[in-house]
């Protein structure tokens, strides 16, 4: 008798965390890859397909490194499409948790606190649709131990909503969308265009 | 279909609907319903002048609503019998038929529906199939873009016979397509719709290619495909000629088609799987491979022939390789799409299996059937001592081979239905029916003997004949190492498994029980194992009620083919027992054993097995003398 193998495939590992189960249903059709508006419109790289063909291949490199794993934005069009029924969006979520156990980060901007202007109301966490934020303790310079709001990087995918329902503009993502950036976006409209003779 | 209707001893009843079977194989008494046709059979001569005259016109079924049909109408123009019926849902009773057909006097508007019964030996269903509906999926826009159609339709343009005469024209601008692509699995292969494999939609969708491109070599064809799947003689071959002749394959399943509003050209996104990424290309036409699926009214057909359906709904075969012609009540046999999709040659094979199966049957003066049937002892029977039959019996069959004539008759096995699971045997409450080669007696003394020394280590483990039986052997075959502590005892179906086995097994000191059977869909005596289910499930309350270990009593439903599954399941259950300490262990078989007498039905008092051979000896005394009176 065959004995049952006691190490853990990567296949193995996605299967167990909730949403990763049906993974090796997958049949490589490529309904959600042309379904996908992230590949479309944003990453011509992105291809769920074959991040679930490296996770069922032990790719662990190559799946952690790719844009796949960190740019689904969850918009689950491709569960609706997928003849297999399988939630794609939850095997790539397991797939980007265990990465995040790997010491891996996001390859995108991700959403920073202030800690000196955040009061810790908990209304980011409230928020945030991939809940990536959570209320710590934390010692803060010039203000002792606070509760302040952390941003798990490898979590968050850099929508903004945090930055919009805070009341005291401690959370963003820098760069391009804190407050200040869009406001000055906004205001540069506003001023009268000088007219072209 | 014209020769045979010319054979002496063929009899064609075109138009007529089967309403009931009755009786058994070799004796069946079938009602027929012959739907009016509104024209006498023996006048017409199939002359067409009555369709000429109609001025009706709906939309032809035959034709895929491609083209119009009259009020009046055959269905095709190979129809036999060559015999024309009228549509009174469409007919506006304008008589112009009547004028037209003259002197042959062919029309009668006041025929009904006639119900004609017929002696029938054997049965042969050839109902096929019918296709999906791919209006449901509304990413391939199907009904919303004129250009998109489904294979059948494809069939008829395609078709020398057809509306258009062979020329395949686009449905908008009536023009010749010069691009094209076939979109394969509409609704197969997909968990939304069908999950199963339509089997021959693949060759399908290459042989309407080749077809084409025969006809018009300049013609641009693509085929989406997940998998292509030629796995007959030639088939290959054909594939690779499609090949070569220039038909593009591309893997990948489209997710969407759009159309361009003006042109009414669609546009196909997909990925190509072997580029690896996505394209988008622009095509005239695009023919949805739609996805076999059972006939619509297939449930009610498998409630009056008393046959079972498989889950995806078309109908149970006896044995999906043995005997695939047969279904499970002897004398009804399928042929073709009916019992599950295939192609033509299948279909053929099946048919010509399914005839001979018949034959036998037609010419033979006796049949031979499985000797395990049940037997009723009228003197036991509930009708007898209380005047009144229970009819427990009649409910459990899953063939209706048992007859309660009336309350105060007893219950009767029609012994050549019978197909011997012995459901009625556990569910008798008053021990009145048994189950030959399987009686009480021959299990209870299979199980004390297995129970004789060391009870509390031994796991008996109740295999039904058909699926856990066969993992059993499957584990020992190929080697899974299980507990030596298993002994198991066959039954035919795991609806037999009477209560009493389990509590007598208890009674006796059994350190656990296993109870296992066939999954739901796979029962050889069709519902036998929802029976069984059932009791087990009820069981397993009793048990839990009783504050016995858990995992002491369990519940397993094993095909023939998982015998990892069956060593599995034993030693889990080893498992449980060795976690229980010996003393303990003990102590609960001791505290249970007056619980476990207690619920014993059958045996008052719990006969030693020589007084339950007593019963047995009675009871095939009973039998013979049946059998000489007979």
């Amino acid at each position: 008798m065959r004995h049952p193998s006691t190490t853990q495939t990567f296949a193995d590992k996605v299967k167990a965390i909730p949403g990763g189960e049906h993974l090796e249903l997958c049949y490589s059709c490529g309904t959600c890859v042309s379904k996908c508006m992230i590949q479309q419109k944003l990453e011509p790289d992105f291809n769920p397909r074959r991040l679930l063909r490296m996770v069922m291949m032990d790719m662990k490199e190559e799946a952690f490194t790719g844009p796949t794993t960190w740019m689904c934005s969850e918009c689950d069009l491709c569960y609706e499409a997928c003849p297999q029924e399988i939630h794609i969006s939850g095997v790539i979520t397991a797939v980007k948790k265990i990465a995040a156990e790997h010491g891996r980060k996001t390859i995108l901007k991700t959403a920073v606190v202030d800690q000196q202007t955040c009061v810790g109301c908990g209304l980011c966490v409230e928020s945030c649709p991939y809940e990536a934020i959570k209320l710590v303790q934390e010692k803060v310079p010039y203000r002792g131990h606070v509760q302040v709001a952390q941003v798990d990087p490898s979590l968050c995918m850099a929508c903004g909503l945090c930055s919009a329902v805070c009341r005291s503009t401690s959370i963003g993502v820098p760069d391009e969308f804190t407050d200040k950036e869009l406001m000055e976006d906004l205001w540069s409209w506003l001023q009268p265009q000088e007219v072209l003779t | 279909m014209a020769d045979a209707a010319r054979q002496p001893r063929i009899d064609v009843r075109a138009y007529t609907e089967v309403e009931k079977v009755e009786g058994f194989v070799g004796n069946f008494k079938v009602t027929l319903r012959e739907k009016a046709k509104y024209v006498i059979a023996d006048r017409c001569n199939g002359c067409g002048d009555c369709a000429q005259a109609c001025p009706i016109e709906v939309p032809n079924s035959f034709e895929m609503d491609l083209a119009p049909r009259k009020a009046i109408y055959i269905p095709m123009s190979q129809s036999v019998p060559l015999i024309y019926s009228i549509d009174l849902d469409a007919c506006i009773h304008c008589y112009k038929c009547v004028e037209a057909c003259g002197a042959l006097e062919a029309i009668d508007f006041s025929q009904e529906d006639k119900l004609v019964e017929e002696d029938i030996g054997a049965i042969i269903v050839a109902t096929g199939f019918s296709h999906f509906d791919p209006s449901v999926m509304e990413e391939y826009g199907y009904g919303r873009f004129p250009n998109v159609i489904t294979s059948m339709e494809m069939e008829r343009l395609n078709n020398s016979a057809g509306p258009t005469a062979g020329d395949l024209i686009r449905p908008s601008d009536h023009k010749n397509p010069q691009k094209l692509a076939f979109i394969n699995c509409v609704g197969s292969r997909d968990k939304r719709y069908n999950p199963s494999c339509s089997n021959f939609c693949c060759m399908y969708s290459i042989k309407n290619a080749v077809l084409l491109k025969q006809m018009d070599p300049e013609v641009d064809i693509t085929i989406y495909y997940i998998d292509i799947r030629t796995p007959s003689k030639g088939y290959e071959e054909f594939y690779n000629r499609a090949r070569e002749m220039g038909i593009h394959f591309t893997q990948g399943r489209p997710s969407l088609i759009t159309e361009d509003p003006e042109t009414h050209n669609l546009f196909v996104h997909s990925e190509d799987i072997g580029l690896g990424h996505v394209i988008e290309k622009e095509y005239d036409m695009v023919m949805l491979n739609i996805a076999a699926i059972p006939q619509p009214d297939q449930d009610h057909m498998s409630s009056v022939l008393n046959v079972a359906q498989s889950p995806g709904g078309w109908f149970m075969e006896y044995h999906p390789k043995l005997r695939p012609m047969d279904s499970p009540t002897d004398g009804v046999f399928f042929a073709g799409a009916c019992q599950g999709p295939k192609d033509i040659p299948a279909s053929v094979a099946q048919g010509s299996a399914a005839s001979s199966r018949a034959g036998r049957i037609l010419h033979s003066e006796e049949w031979e059937i499985e000797p395990t049937v049940a037997v009723v002892w009228p003197d036991r029977c509930s009708a007898t001592t209380k005047g009144r039959a229970c009819g427990l019996c009649a409910k459990a069959c899953p063939y209706g081979a048992i007859n309660i004539l009336s309350p105060e008759t007893p219950a009767e096995v029609i012994t050549a239905k019978c197909h011997g699971c012995g459901g009625c045997v556990a569910e008798c409450p008053d021990n009145a029916i048994t189950q030959l080669h399987f009686t009480d007696a021959q299990i209870l003394a299979q199980m004390r003997a297995v129970l004789a020394s060391k009870p509390e280590e031994k796991i008996i483990a109740f295999r039904c004949h058909w699926c856990s039986y066969g993992g059993a052997d499957l584990a020992g075959t190929s080697h899974f190492e299980y507990t030596a502590n298993e002994r198991g005892l066959r039954v035919m179906c795991s609806a037999r498994l009477d209560t009493d086995f389990i509590f007598e097994a208890f009674r006796l000191g059994a350190g656990a029980v296993l109870y296992s059977g066939c999954h739901p869909q796979d029962c050889h005596y069709i519902t036998g194992q929802l029976l069984g289910a059932k009791r087990a499930k009820r069981l397993e309350k009793i048990f839990s009620r009783m504050d016995m270990t858990e995992g002491r009593f369990r519940i397993a439903w094993i095909s023939a083919a998982e015998g990892d599954k069956y060593a599995r399941v034993l030693n889990e259950m080893q498992t449980v027992l060795d976690n229980i300490p010996p003393e303990e262990l003990k102590a609960e078989i001791d505290r249970l054993k007056p619980e476990m007498s207690k619920r014993l039905k059958r045996f008052p008092g719990v006969p030693d097995v020589s007084e339950a051979m007593e019963y047995s000896d009675a009871l095939t005394k009973v039998i013979n003398e049946l059998k000489e009176a007979a």
